[in-house]
């Protein structure tokens, strides 16, 4: 499984680095221009990310921001549902509005941090990327 | 500005959206359990009812809860495709009730903060024999098969985080001396020595690392810094100010959406020196929706149309009870728009509201009364023409925020209704409950704490209070066992009383058992009244009931009863006729926070006893003066003792007036009992804010609180209850 981590903060990118690595090959990134970067690069080369987690608060694109262009990406690209790339949020913003707001904008999972280790790989079970 | 200020969180949304659909489905329940069956409507409302709470807990990661709740709503997709006939209704209503019982329970836990482990497989069992069963009596060929609902259309997860989130979100300000070299990596070392305590960080301007020219900008704009953490605004200025050449420094704690606003803000480039943020900020390009998902506006509109249906629903379906075919029952058309117009309001604002008025009436009475108002020769009337103006308007708002704050009973004696059905089934007895005012409005707070209260009452009608069918029959009691719960306003209190016809009390049974409990002290038994004899059992671990039930018994209930009631300034009156049944009357002040109050003086100290406590004022003479041997003085007003209390002696005041004709005697009465106090003068009438005595002072006998007066001193706020009981 190939996984894009997209964090400023560098003890959370750390945490998640170490914590997705046991469960397939993770690539990171400091802010949402790069993981969009990243996720195009990745789409191009025939080596699509399984999942994408984007952090809320980043500079240049928040996650929000990057979570629609991934999306509208693939829109555009006319991927089938499938195929498409699986997105967790990661953030500490864990209102009622800004969780629906996520949803709408097509993320799967939503981890308000810290993050509970046992129901995230949960998740990814159900999501079926892990087995 | 704290946590809490922020709209809710996922998991109270969560909570809050379970409680209401689980509040509609007991509802729905208690209110067919006469028609025998559930109608169309209502069959559709519970399955609405479990789909949603079947899909939110899947979301939250409750699968113990998503696996029930598919399973009730698996019994009532299949009810409502093939409207099977013979469905044992009662068996599916005490099997729905259990559902809401095991979720509630669950709801409870996770608001503790607990893991939802309980096992609901039990239940999931039980339902899918019903379900089966049901299956059965539907002739093969018509069925429509229970189709395996996906549990999910599109799967969506939201993982609480691990620790309660006590982050909080501050916006710092930082100003450099004008003369500062190296403003930027000042700046930057500032940042660095809040990383560790950090759970995000964002500056502006965020070039000063790379770009020296960006020292120019801190020190003619400032820095800013916005910091997500768990730490105080204390430690965080200990952090900030280690380093040298700080001007100033302003620390605040903002909301989460502030916070994000300023991340976009910080982002805006601060391209170079001199024309930066010389024009407005652009506004930020995220916003946060603020809309309430769907499912709380259907919530609020269902139940507008429950409550405009409900009357006529029972009614009609009791007719129908006869009639072999179902035909669906008809209700009125629901008013949706209307529903539309609430918005539901975190319960701390409105005590902050409320709070904030309380000192807004305490500043208009000090400027009001200002003692620099009272120079002689002073021409005020223009100023108290708008002083009478500024009056009205604190008035209404008072008035506006207290409706704000009321709510109708109708939710409290709803959960009653549940409990009367649960008891009287338990104890085989046949008991109706009759509610009277539940659209009587009483203050949240105060419904808060009469909930327990009246459950307790209500058990003890249903337990003791109404006999076994047998022992009715034998009494020649013909009617079924009844409850009456009646709320209605009198005069500033809301009285709530819970009437049964059952055996009543027993005089002779509780004088008996005081008897022995050695509670009768000197008094004679004929002295004593029946309300005296009835407040008997009020008293800590008096009961006369010699076996102890599930439900009550052991002589702890009414005392705490009691206490609850007396905490939010109300009282119980006990009535009772042998054999025809007793009433509790629970009386309850409407509010709380403000109240009447009237103002005397004792040498120089202030009290205040609230108005509704207050009989009379009256200057006696100094031979309606009795003064017994142990020095306990009597007054006599109209043929009619009075036991007197002189504050100045109770309270060790010096000064004070001692000669009963130079002073004023003020009569309180409290729960039918009547107290003369002895005061020096009086000073007036004025709407006073109540507050608790501050917690470095013992508790002081008599003294419930304390206020601040107009010209700014402070007022004891008699307890006239707690003179009487001394």
């Amino acid at each position: 499984m190939r996984i894009l981590i997209a964090e400023d903060d560098f003890a959370s990118r750390k945490f998640m680095l170490k914590f997705l690595s046991k469960f397939g090959e993770c690539d990171v990134t400091v802010d949402g221009m790069e993981a969009v970067d990243a996720y195009l690069m990745a789409l191009d080369a025939q080596t699509p990310y399984d999942l994408v987690c984007l952090d809320i608060m980043m500079p240049a694109f928040d996650g929000y921001q990057a979570l629609k262009a991934i999306r509208d990406i693939e829109q555009e690209r006319k991927i089938p549902e499938e195929e498409r790339a699986k997105i967790i949020m990661t953030t500490a913003l864990n209102e009622g509005a800004n969780v629906n707001k996520a949803f709408d904008l097509g993320c799967v999972a939503y981890a308000g941090k810290p993050i509970d280790q046992a129901k995230f790989e949960s998740v990814l079970k159900k999501l079926e990327l892990i087995p | 500005m704290s946590d809490d200020m922020i709209t809710e969180g996922m998991l109270d949304m969560f909570i809050f959206e379970t409680e209401q659909g689980l509040e509609n489905l007991q509802n729905i329940c208690l209110d067919s359990k006469d028609a025998g069956e559930f109608d169309e409507d209502n069959v559709n409302e519970i399955f609405r009812i479990m789909h949603t709470i079947k899909g939110a807990s899947a979301v939250m990661m409750y699968q113990n809860i998503a696996t029930l709740s598919h399973k009730l709503e698996d019994v009532f997709y299949f009810i409502r495709e093939n409207q099977p006939d013979n469905v044992p209704h009662e068996e599916l209503v005490d099997d729905v009730l259990e559902v809401s019982d095991f979720i509630t329970n669950e709801l409870e836990k996770i608001k503790d903060g607990l893991e939802s482990d309980g096992d609901s497989t039990e239940l999931i069992e039980r339902l899918s024999t019903f379900l089966d069963k049901i299956q059965g009596n539907v002739p093969a060929e018509t069925v429509v098969p229970v189709q395996e609902t996906p549990l999910q259309e599109t799967p969506r997860f939201y993982i609480a985080p691990v620790a309660s989130d006590d982050s909080r979100f501050y916006s710092i300000f930082i100003t450099y001396m004008k003369d500062l070299d190296m403003a930027n990596i000042r700046a930057y070392m500032a940042v660095n020595s809040l990383k560790g305590i950090a759970e995000d960080i964002l500056f502006t301007p965020s070039d000063i690392i790379t770009n020296p020219e960006s020292s120019n900008v801190v020190l003619e704009f400032g820095f800013r810094i916005a910091l997500q953490t768990t730490e105080g605004p204390d430690r965080i200025m200990e952090l900030v100010n280690s380093s040298a050449g700080i001007e100033n420094i302003e620390i605040n704690e903002c909301t989460s959406e502030e916070f994000l606003e300023f991340c976009v803000e910080a982002e805006t480039p601060v391209a170079t020196a001199g024309e930066v943020l010389t024009e407005p900020v652009k506004t930020p390009t995220i916003l946060i929706d603020s809309q309430k998902p769907q499912a709380v506006k259907e919530q609020m509109a269902k139940e507008a149309e429950a409550a405009g249906a409900e009357a006529v629903n029972t009614e009609e379906s009791k007719k129908e009870e006869g009639t072999p075919k179902k035909a669906p029952v008809k209700r009125p058309a629901a008013k949706k728009g209307e529903a539309q117009s609430f918005i539901s309001v975190n319960i701390k604002k409105m005590d902050l509201l409320m709070d904030l008025i309380g000192e807004l009436v305490i500043a208009e009475a000090t400027v009001l009364q200002n003692p620099d108002l009272k120079v002689p020769g002073l021409d005020l009337s223009n100023f108290q023409k708008s002083a009478a103006q500024l009056s009205k308007i604190t008035s209404e708002l008072q008035d506006a925020i207290m409706a704000m704050r009321m709510m109708p009973l109708k939710n409290t004696f709803q959960k009653m209704n549940r409990i009367v059905y649960d008891t009287s089934k338990k104890l085989g007895k046949d008991i109706e409950l009759e509610v009277i005012g539940e659209d009587t409005e009483v203050d949240k707070n105060i419904i808060e704490h009469i909930s327990d209260p009246l459950m307790h009452l209500i058990r003890n009608s249903v337990d003791h209070g109404i006999e076994s069918n047998e022992e009715r029959a034998e009494a020649g009691k013909t009617e079924k066992g009844r409850i009456i719960l009646e709320a209605k306003n009198e005069g500033g209190q809301v009285w709530i009383s819970v009437s049964d016809n059952g055996h009543g009390l027993n005089r002779e049974n509780i004088l008996a058992k005081a008897k022995s409990n050695g509670l009768l002290g000197s008094r004679s038994e004929k002295d004593l009244t029946d309300k005296e004899v009835f407040n008997f059992i009020t008293l800590p671990g008096f009961s006369t009931k010699k076996q102890v039930t599930e439900y009550s018994g052991r002589g702890v209930g009414m005392d705490v009863v009691v206490k609850n009631i007396q905490d939010v300034g109300g009282m119980l009156d006990i009535e009772s006729v042998q054999g025809e049944g007793s009433t509790m009357t629970m009386k309850i002040p409407l509010t709380l926070a403000i109240i009447d109050g009237i103002i005397f003086s004792v040498a120089d100290t202030n009290f205040v006893s609230p108005t509704n406590s207050v009989a009379e004022f009256i200057r006696l003479s100094s031979d309606k003066l009795i003064v017994e041997p142990d020095g306990e003085e009597y007054v006599m007003i109209r043929e009619e003792y009075y036991p007197l209390i002189r504050l100045n002696k109770f309270y060790h005041l010096n000064g004070a007036v001692d000669n009963i004709e130079d002073g004023i005697v003020v009569v309180l009465t409290h729960e039918d009992k009547n107290l003369a106090i002895f005061a020096d003068k009086l000073i007036g009438e004025q709407e006073i804010v109540v507050k608790p005595i501050p917690s470095y002072i013992k508790k002081v006998n008599g003294i419930s609180g304390c206020t601040q007066l107009g010209d700014g001193s402070i007022s004891l706020i008699i307890d006239a209850g707690a003179l009487v009981r001394a």
